[in-house]
């Protein structure tokens, strides 16, 4: 092919490609282009040619930066957040989490701060703050809101050891050297040891290895329905012991299961990590009043991951 | 997964376009969008980010009409190529139903192509879903930068190097001028309800 057909040629796919946003691609071709041009010797305008491409490579520099830098979860409009919450939740700490999810942080606290009302959503909401706080701020700030709560009396002792229990790991974890303190209602259990909820707590297996699961998928290994993975919302955790709620219409799926079955095959969804591990069946109700009528609780404590 | 109410006789189902970014998911969606205003059933809304690149995802809500009885709608994402969104992306596939993978035909993006694959192949797995089971078409995007010689992929060589093991329905299409997306999408809602009907026998 004649030289300047092929330089024609490397300038109209390096357009093409800056058109498309592929902007590596187009700087490659504007490369090689250019040195194309450096090697004829008689070229009317080479200087200009070449000072125009050059000012294409720079301005393909800038953009991609501007990409690779850019915020990777900005704050989105308040429509962009509340169809998250829409698709992405079921019930109100769902569709909290699933802003959280998408790193829209501030507006998760406002939400998930309104469910700290809510007897139901109350420690997992707490729970939630938590990691929201760490994602913008910093552990400090989440352990400072520990303290707020432990001052206060929106949580009662058990529920904020249940948060104390979430935190304590995290902080470990990155090699912070602070204890947290236990509420005092709770160790006054512990001491005593007369009530079974202080019993549990000082039982070998503590209910801090266990990560917060936001759904779990069940393999069934037996029955009408075994080999098939089924995916399930955990509605609520407490320590290793998973609530799930299943709707009515899917009461097939868990017809066979009964109290002390064991599931061996579970997939654990958390936000930060997935496992496998098996759980057993600890208690499976029809709930008879309510919205969810008819619908079925069915509780899993978890025994290995 | 898909959201079945038996009673009520719905069924509402996902489709996810998956792909390398700047390959075309979000043009097909948008000619979905302009072009089939019957199956249309609500805004499309689209989370950009500076420069028109989907930051989030794309999303499109269709119905179907009644297929055996039964009120079908399905709920359309496109996912954020870029590698530093996978956890968005993740977010999105999950309880997928059926998953358009759009390929980009031109010479220069065939790795992205094949990492992007790899990509979706490894997050269906976190779900418990394999990549053979799962209702997948393929779409070989952009064929008519041909027609302005930009160097593009053979039909045969992208069918070698994405399609050679799943061997899964492929078509060519050009989305921005509209060829192919709606056998694409067609396909996929046909493979779609297929093995929902498989697993849930919902159709009597
Ligand atoms: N020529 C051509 N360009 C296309 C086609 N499909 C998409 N594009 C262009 O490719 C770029 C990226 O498309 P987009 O839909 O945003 O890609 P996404 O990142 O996969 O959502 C845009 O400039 C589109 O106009 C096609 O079929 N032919
Ligand atoms: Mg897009």
């Amino acid at each position: 092919m004649d030289i300047s057909l092929q330089i024609k040629s490397l300038l109209n796919e390096a357009e093409l490609y800056r058109a498309q946003g592929l902007f590596p691609e187009a700087k490659d071709k504007y490369h090689a282009a250019s040195v194309m041009i450096h090697k004829i010797d008689k070229l009317k305008n080479k200087d200009n040619l070449l000072k125009a491409i050059s000012g294409k490579i720079q301005s393909l520099e800038k953009k991609t930066e501007k990409v690779e830098t850019g915020p990777s979860s900005p704050e989105l409009s308040e429509k962009g957040q509340n169809l998250i919450k829409n698709l992405f939740g079921e019930n109100d700490l769902q569709k909290a989490v699933a802003l959280a999810k998408f790193g829209q942080f501030e507006r998760a606290i406002v939400e998930l701060e309104a469910l700290l009302r809510d007897d139901v959503y109350r420690v997992d909401a707490g729970k939630n703050i938590i990691r929201c706080k760490m994602a913008i701020a910093s552990v400090d700030d989440a352990i400072d809101q520990y303290h707020q709560w432990l001052a206060g009396d929106l949580f009662n002792g058990h529920q904020l050891e249940s948060i104390r229990t979430y935190l304590q790991p995290i902080i470990d974890r990155k090699g912070i050297d602070k204890i947290l303190p236990v509420p005092v209602s709770e160790k006054d259990e512990i001491n005593t040891g007369a009530d079974s909820g202080g019993i549990e707590f000082s039982m070998p297996e503590p209910e801090e290895e266990i990560l917060d699961i936001t759904s779990i998928g069940i393999t069934f290994t037996s029955g009408t329905h075994k080999g098939k993975m089924v995916e399930f919302d955990v509605n609520f955790q407490s320590g290793g012991t998973l609530s799930l709620i299943i709707s009515k219409n899917d009461k097939g799926l868990i017809e066979e299961l009964k109290k002390g079955d064991d599931l061996d095959d579970i997939q654990f969804y958390s936000p930060i990590a997935m496992f496998k591990g098996t759980a057993v069946v600890a208690n499976k109700t029809r709930i008879d009043t309510g919205p969810k009528q008819g619908d079925f609780c069915l509780d899993l404590k978890v025994t290995s991951t | 997964m898909a959201i079945f109410n038996l009673k009520k006789r719905e069924i509402e189902c996902k489709v996810v376009y998956y792909g390398p970014g700047r390959c075309g998911k979000t043009t097909n969606l948008e000619y979905v969008f302009k072009s089939y205003k019957k199956q249309v059933t609500g805004e499309m809304v689209s989370i950009n980010t500076e420069g028109d690149r989907t930051l989030f995802f794309d999303f499109l809500p269709i119905g179907l009409g009644k297929i055996k009885g039964c009120d079908i709608r399905v709920q359309l994402y496109t996912v954020p190529g870029q590698v530093k969104y996978s956890s968005t992306r993740k977010l999105v596939l999950r309880g997928v139903d059926g998953i358009v993978f759009v390929a980009d035909s031109l010479e220069v993006r065939r790795e992205k192509n094949m990492i992007s694959l790899k990509d979706l192949q490894s997050n269906l797995k976190e779900y418990g879903k394999s990549i053979f089971k799962v209702p997948l078409i393929m779409q070989y995007n952009k064929r008519d930068l041909a027609d302005e010689g930009i160097p593009l992929m053979s039909i045969e060589q992208m069918d070698r190097d994405l399609n050679r093991q799943l061997k899964v329905p492929s078509f060519p299409g050009s989305a921005v001028k509209g060829t192919g997306v709606g056998v694409t999408l067609k396909t996929c809602l046909m493979e779609t309800l297929k093995s929902l009907q498989r697993e849930f026998k919902w159709a009597k």
